[in-house]
């Protein structure tokens, strides 16, 4: 395991247990990351443009690295190509932000050649800003050509470009194959539902508990990142649950942007199950409820949302009625659950039922006959029947969809008259 | 369910010799993710010489918050505010302020947008000052 050691630049006068959720929330990345952290230093102070960090910090972080042998040093802060290369140079190792580290992540985890392509391009739009400084700091002195006086710059400039805009081109593909893939979906009657919320609030765990699977679960962040779809049975009638990878805060706009397609799966569906751990602080709730709504908004096209308020086996009743009390207005629909004990999942199973589009029910006779009998199979692959009654006709209490009912009683017409 | 009043301003940029600005106020019963009830509707203009600071935005807001008879917090969106840290923005308010969090804030909030720059379109058409 490689040992790591977390610099976190706050600025001054700011709030200090926003600063230590943040140095959390590095220390989780990195540990999602593979990373052993050995040390970690922070300090107040506006942005040095040379280091980031004040001068004397960095010599400090420099003999942390030799004193512990670090390998790697990760700042919170994002990182401009001068900074990177004058801390590297002071520390005499590699030196990360934590967007690279998000994006390290990200490429261990993506397994899916979209998830693949997502992360590629996220790499480069991270890498093409950075692409001139890098080439001008590598060849200083040297300069290419016949009469030396060329440019490496525009064509390693121009490499990402290209490389970027053929990822677009491939992933638009890919995008309309899963949008004709929710079609074909939501024309065979399949409802979806799609799990949302912050990484590691425990939407794998539902995922699991709730369609019983067996779905990779761990404690750290972005577990999830290929959307996972699974068939889900409420009462005879079958939707589609989609477990989705996290949001996180402060993600800048061309990371939000790569991994656009994977959101997607959020805001096209039908219900919206928002996970939040309870066992946090309730400021910290509320905030992540707040950006969940920004993320939401304007996107989600409508689809009603329920709050399941998970691990609240974790924590006890009247703490639970004062952050409910706190966050209520950010919570539509709330449940409480326990994805881990599996408290509560029938009551979400029955609120997923309410809040899914709504089916119709009718009676339909059909006749005693073998075009009958395969009518009466069709109807039961195809909506939920209530009750049946075998007589002269077969008479059937039937909930569907509205084109199943259409197509039912012209059936039932034509069978009739023929 | 809980009362709110959304507020957006219309108009910051400059016309003719000033800055012709509409403020629209709309008093909803909210719930987390939609508005219930709409309970009234106030718009007001204001006519300033010099581009609005944040004290004139809060002005702006009162006077037009003033004139809705019913109680709730004003909402609105960060940007009108400067972007001013909510601590600071809510101090510079006589009545309870927030910005904008929830899906219904920002669906009350986008209804107030509509309602400033279509009435002040129309203002302004009317009074012929484009």
């Amino acid at each position: 395991m490689k040992s790591v050691i977390l610099v976190q630049r706050n600025e001054p006068r700011s709030n200090e247990s926003e600063n230590s959720d943040k140095l959390f929330e590095l220390e989780e990345l990195a540990k999602s990351a593979g990373y052993c952290i050995v040390g970690e230093i922070t300090q107040s102070k506006n942005p040095d443009r040379r280091y980031q960090v004040g001068r004397g910090k960095v010599d400090e972080l420099a003999s942390l690295v030799n004193e512990y042998n670090a390998e790697k040093v990760i700042f919170y802060n994002q990182l401009s190509t001068i900074q990177i290369y004058n801390v590297s140079e002071t520390c005499k190792c590699e030196v990360i932000d934590k967007f690279h580290l998000i994006l390290e992540i990200f490429a261990t985890r993506a397994t899916t050649k979209r998830a693949k392509l997502q992360v590629e391009l996220a790499q480069l739009e991270y890498e093409l800003p950075k692409a001139k400084n890098i080439v001008s700091l590598l060849k200083q002195e040297e300069r290419p050509g016949f009469m030396s006086l060329g440019e490496y710059e525009d064509s390693y400039e121009q490499d990402i470009k290209n490389r970027i805009s053929r990822i677009k081109n491939e992933l638009k593909t890919a995008k309309k194959d899963r949008e004709s893939l929710r079609k074909f979906r939501h024309d065979k009657g399949f409802s979806l539902v799609a799990l949302a919320g912050y990484t590691n609030a425990g939407k794998s765990t539902l995922f699991n508990t709730i369609v019983d699977e067996d779905v990779r679960v761990e404690d750290m962040l972005f577990t999830t990142l290929s959307p996972v779809t699974r068939s889900l049975n409420l009462g005879g009638r079958h939707v589609l649950l989609t477990d989705t990878v996290g949001f996180i805060e402060d993600l800048p706009h061309w990371m939000i942007d790569a991994f656009r397609s994977t959101l997607d799966e959020i805001f096209l569906t039908d219900v919206i199950l928002l996970v939040v751990d309870v066992t946090e602080d309730a400021e910290k709730i509320r905030k992540k409820l707040a950006t969940s709504h920004e993320i939401l908004w304007d996107k989600s096209e409508g689809a009603p949302i329920i709050t399941v308020l998970n691990k609240v086996d974790a924590i006890k009743s009247d703490e639970l009625n004062k952050k409910l009390a706190k966050i209520e207005y950010l919570a539509p629909n709330p449940v409480f659950i326990s994805a881990k004990s599996g408290y509560g999942i029938d009551n979400l199973r029955k609120q997923i039922s309410q809040q899914v589009p709504g089916w119709k029910r009718t009676s339909v006779s059909l006749p005693m006959s073998d075009d009958g009998m395969a009518a009466v199979s069709w109807l039961f692959e195809e909506g939920v029947v209530h009750n049946i009654d075998y007589g002269d006709y077969i008479e059937v209490d039937l909930e569907a969809r509205d084109e199943i009912i259409l197509k039912a009683q012209i059936y039932e017409r034509e069978i009739f008259v023929d | 369910m809980w009362d709110i009043i959304a507020v957006d301003i219309s108009g910051r940029h400059k016309i003719k010799n000033g800055y012709y600005m509409v403020c629209a106020a709309v008093s909803v019963v909210s719930s987390a993710d939609h508005v219930e009830k709409v309970n009234q509707v106030k718009i007001k203009p204001f006519w300033m010489d010099s581009a609005p600071q944040v004290t004139d935005v809060v002005r702006i807001i009162e006077d037009t918050v003033k004139e809705i008879k019913y109680g709730g917090t004003i909402v609105a969106e960060k940007g009108d505010m400067y972007n001013k840290p909510e601590w600071v923005a809510t101090s510079m308010f006589s009545k309870n302020f927030k910005y904008q969090e929830s899906l219904s804030e920002r669906l009350a909030i986008e209804m107030a947008h509509h309602i400033s720059l279509s009435a002040r379109n129309l203002l302004i058409q009317e009074l012929d000052i484009s």
